[in-house]
């Protein structure tokens, strides 16, 4: 399939500019070049501008509740091992509210590709911080600066054992679209945190403030390298971080069946006499 | 009128009374007893007060008693506890209490500690010889007590606990005379928790997937499935916390699975987003609710039915469930194989309902016929291999209200799962027309469900001068204390919702009617009053964490009828 064929017909209502658009892009590449049929795809979704997503790529799609894709793509993956299993949500929801359920997620290494949309800020609702929003933020909710220290994805994720761990931009669609096509690739959790610019209440953080800051890897770096490129705020490194082998959770589960029977429970009951 | 009798054991937590119970339970049914096991236990792992209650009798029992007619005390606390009546007998190491001097009862010296210690045994097994003294002291055969202890407990621990029972059995003489009974069908009868009638009942269903959190009483349903999980095909996840729990298994039935989930009110709590969830994307779930006292920790290892509208009305905007409340095993177990038909057939949230007291209590089971059911997964989309990446209209009614599921991998069935409000594809719309279309299509269902739900019903003698009406786990009380005094009858309501409430206005009317319900407030009482207009003003209610002890019921039908 040609990635225009994933359309579904409806039209983004995103700003116009948003880096909603170049992940979109990414996807229905990544998808074409895998030759991933759409009714084998599972598409899920968060709450936010993100979650919108699954109105946009053709599929068999699930928007979740705000936080909460994480267990509803593990109950998808576990119940039918054979769907590709793609997530989208953003910042707030995969960092703020579903950042246990992300750690639960990573543990299990559930074979799924999470794609969060990282912006700083909380779009749909007009702009309130994010767990990834720099100390000293002003926003709506925090109109005397953020307090809190800042959530850095990466690291959590390699600290937590992630068996994928990438970074994208919304400014380089081709590498974007290249790591989704890793991520998917991947047998395990792959987490892919793209930098894509809130036009409307991103604040400072734009395409400008990224075009000079992001760097492209051109290996994958040792792992106290990878921490040291993480951390830094000045040069914003691309690429995958960190990968390795897992077996995936639904190969250490022998009991997954897809037949839907009744079952013969006689021993079961003859057990209680 | 026939003679019950009450075998009671206590003492801290780790003494090994909870084991106790069910092998006295096969003892007793290997003798054509019947039985009904009651455990108390606090929130805690070693001390405390622990019981475990054992009524049997010929006929079928099925709720506790105040009375205790034998009582075996392993520690001075059982002293601080429980009160004895004069002819009580009281069974324990005397030499070793301390706090058993102004007791009343008939006090049977049985020197436990010594008996083990000879034996060359633990602590514990302190349980099996007190065991072995109470089914000598009941005239009860040593033969078939030293067989069910030989079976009960495995490899290395089942000679010394033969033992234990063994030489206690030979400390105490015969003291009470036991009706005789010859009911052969009680050895067959299998003795269980109404969760693991719910498990059971799941596996019969079929189910492919079971996820949630650890919380009492529903836990052992988690425990029972994932022991299970490998010989009959249930993928189970004990979940991060309760909305992963739910949300776990909703992502496994929106692929296929049959899915359920089972907790306790607090998880359901944090499961009520995604019970709405299950709701709009119409993706079929089951939740087992065992309730206990809340409100928030509340008591967690006793007993209530204050969630009654809590389940009804859980989870924001207005949705159609499904709300079966079960009172024994066997309808534990058969309305748990039909709430899946039924969340597959009318794709929506189906609760079954129970309670502390039928989720741990022991019951014998009357009618668990293994082949309850036919399978039913309702309207489900087959494919079309020609075009199999075209969208298709998932949420269009085809019949009832009912729209035609599409199962992700199939071809050609492409749609949009939406929490979102959403058009017969799923993709999110607001529009008025779509927006009112979707939710009479949603609710058109209720009807339909509603006739499938099994009907409120009158038990005991229709003129009766007193009639209670209740649900659930009450079922099992009233029916133990109609053998004591049968001048009342009462309206059982085997599930709450959705029913065809004209038919339970006639049931009602014409009645000296009382609200019997395990809570403070009468839910029952409100949803009767809510659909029929038909306002109970009498109650017998209880909310201290206990179900009813006969003597209780007995008390206020003599009080009423006076």
């Amino acid at each position: 399939m040609k990635p225009v064929e994933y359309n579904t017909g409806k039209i983004p209502n995103w700003c116009p500019g948003c880096g909603n658009f170049a992940i979109w892009n990414s996807i229905k590449k990544a998808l074409a070049n895998l030759d991933i049929e759409p009714h084998k795809l599972a598409l899920v979704s968060g709450i936010g501008c993100s979650g919108k997503m699954v109105n946009y790529v053709r599929s068999y799609a699930l928007q979740t509740l705000h936080g909460r894709t994480m267990p509803i793509a593990t109950g998808i993956k576990l119940a039918n091992p054979d769907m590709t299993v793609l997530v989208n949500g953003g910042d707030g929801d995969g960092y703020g509210m579903g950042v246990g359920h992300l750690i639960h997620a990573i543990r299990r290494n559930i074979n799924v590709t999470y794609i969060v949309h990282h912006n700083k800020v909380y779009g749909l609702t007009t702009g309130q911080a994010a767990p990834t929003s720099p100390e000293g933020t002003i926003t709506k909710s925090t109109p005397f600066g953020v307090v809190d220290a800042t959530i850095n994805p990466l690291i959590l994720a390699m600290a937590t054992g992630a068996t994928f761990v990438a970074r994208g931009y919304t400014g380089e669609s081709e590498h974007l679209t290249d790591l989704i096509m890793q991520g998917i690739n991947h047998k395990g959790f792959a987490l892919i945190d793209v930098f894509q610019p809130c036009v409307t209440f991103g604040g400072q953080y734009k395409y400008e403030y990224y075009d000079e800051r992001v760097v492209k890897m051109d290996k994958m770096p040792s792992h106290d390298e990878a921490v040291k490129l993480a951390a830094d705020q000045e040069k914003l490194s691309i690429g995958v971080y960190s990968q390795y082998e897992r077996a995936p959770y639904e190969a250490r589960h022998p009991e997954i069946s897809r037949t839907v029977e009744m079952k013969d429970v006689s021993k079961l009951i003859e057990a209680f006499i | 009128m026939e003679k019950t009798f009450v075998w009671k054991v206590g003492g801290p937590a780790g003494f090994g009374i909870t084991t106790l119970g069910p092998v006295f339970a096969k003892i007793l049914k290997d003798c054509g007893y019947f039985i009904h096991g009651y455990l108390e236990y606090p929130s805690l792992i070693r001390g405390g007060y622990n019981s475990y209650q054992m009524v049997f009798g010929k006929t079928p029992v099925t709720a506790p008693k105040k009375r205790i007619d034998l009582y075996i005390a392993l520690d001075d606390v059982c002293f601080e506890k429980e009160t004895f009546d004069d002819d009580t007998i009281v069974i324990g190491d005397f030499d070793n209490l301390k706090k058993a001097y102004d007791i009343k009862g008939i006090k049977v010296n049985v020197p436990l500690k010594k008996i083990v210690e000879d034996l060359n045994g633990k602590d514990i097994m302190r349980n099996t010889a007190a065991l072995g003294a109470s089914v000598a002291a009941l005239g009860l055969p040593k033969e078939v007590m030293t067989e069910v202890v030989a079976a009960s407990y495995p490899g290395k621990i089942s000679k010394p606990n033969v033992d234990a029972a063994e030489a206690g059995f030979a400390h105490c003489q015969p003291m009470i005379k036991l009706e005789k009974t010859h009911n052969a069908s009680c050895k067959k009868a299998p003795v269980m928790t109404g969760n693991e009638a719910v498990a059971i009942g799941a596996i019969r269903a079929g189910v492919t997937f079971f996820s949630t959190y650890p919380m009492t009483p529903a836990s052992s349903i988690l425990h029972y499935l994932a022991k299970e999980a490998r010989d009959y095909h249930v993928t189970v996840k004990h979940a991060e916390d309760e909305i992963a729990g739910i949300l776990m298994a909703i992502g496994a039935s929106h692929a296929g699975a049959r899915a359920m989930t089972g907790t306790s009110g607090g998880g359901f709590a944090l499961m009520n987003e995604g019970f709405g969830l299950a709701a709009i994307t119409e993706i079929p779930i089951v939740v087992a609710l065992s309730q206990r006292p809340g409100p928030a920790t509340g008591m967690p290892t006793w007993t209530e039915q204050a969630d009654l509208q809590y389940a009804l009305h859980a989870s924001q905007g207005e949705f159609l469930r499904a709300i079966y409340s079960p009172a024994d095993l066997d309808e534990a177990y058969k309305f748990t194989v039909d709430a899946f038909n039924l969340a597959d057939k009318y794709q929506i949230p189906v609760i079954v309902l129970l309670d502390k007291f039928l989720s741990e209590s022991h019951f014998m089971a009357g009618d668990m016929s293994t082949d309850y059911g036919t399978m039913d997964r309702g309207l489900i989309f087959k494919g079309n291999p020609e075009t199999p990446n075209e969208h298709f209209k998932r949420y269009e009614e085809t019949e009832n209200g009912v729209p035609t599921r599409s199962i992700p991998g199939t071809p050609g069935g492409l749609f949009v799962a939406g929490s979102n409000e959403h058009d017969k594809t799923g993709f999110v719309i607001d529009s008025a027309e779509n927006r009112v279309y979707q939710t009479d299509r949603r609710f058109k269902k209720e009807p339909f469900v509603a006739a499938e739900m099994p009907h409120p019903y009158l038990i005991g003698k229709e003129d009766a001068p007193l009639t209670f009406v209740c649900f659930g786990s009450m079922k099992q009380v009233l029916l133990e204390a109609m053998k004591y005094d049968d001048r009342f009858n009462f309206i059982y309501f085997p599930a709450v919702h959705p029913l065809q409430w004209d038919k339970v206005a006639d049931l009602l009317k014409g009645k000296n009617l009382v609200a019997f319900e395990n809570n403070k407030t009468a839910q029952l009482r409100a949803l009767i009053a809510e659909n029929t207009g038909i306002y109970i003003k009498k109650t017998c209610l209880k909310y201290d964490g206990r179900p009813f002890f006969t003597e209780e019921v007995v008390q206020y039908i003599g009080e009423a009828l006076k």
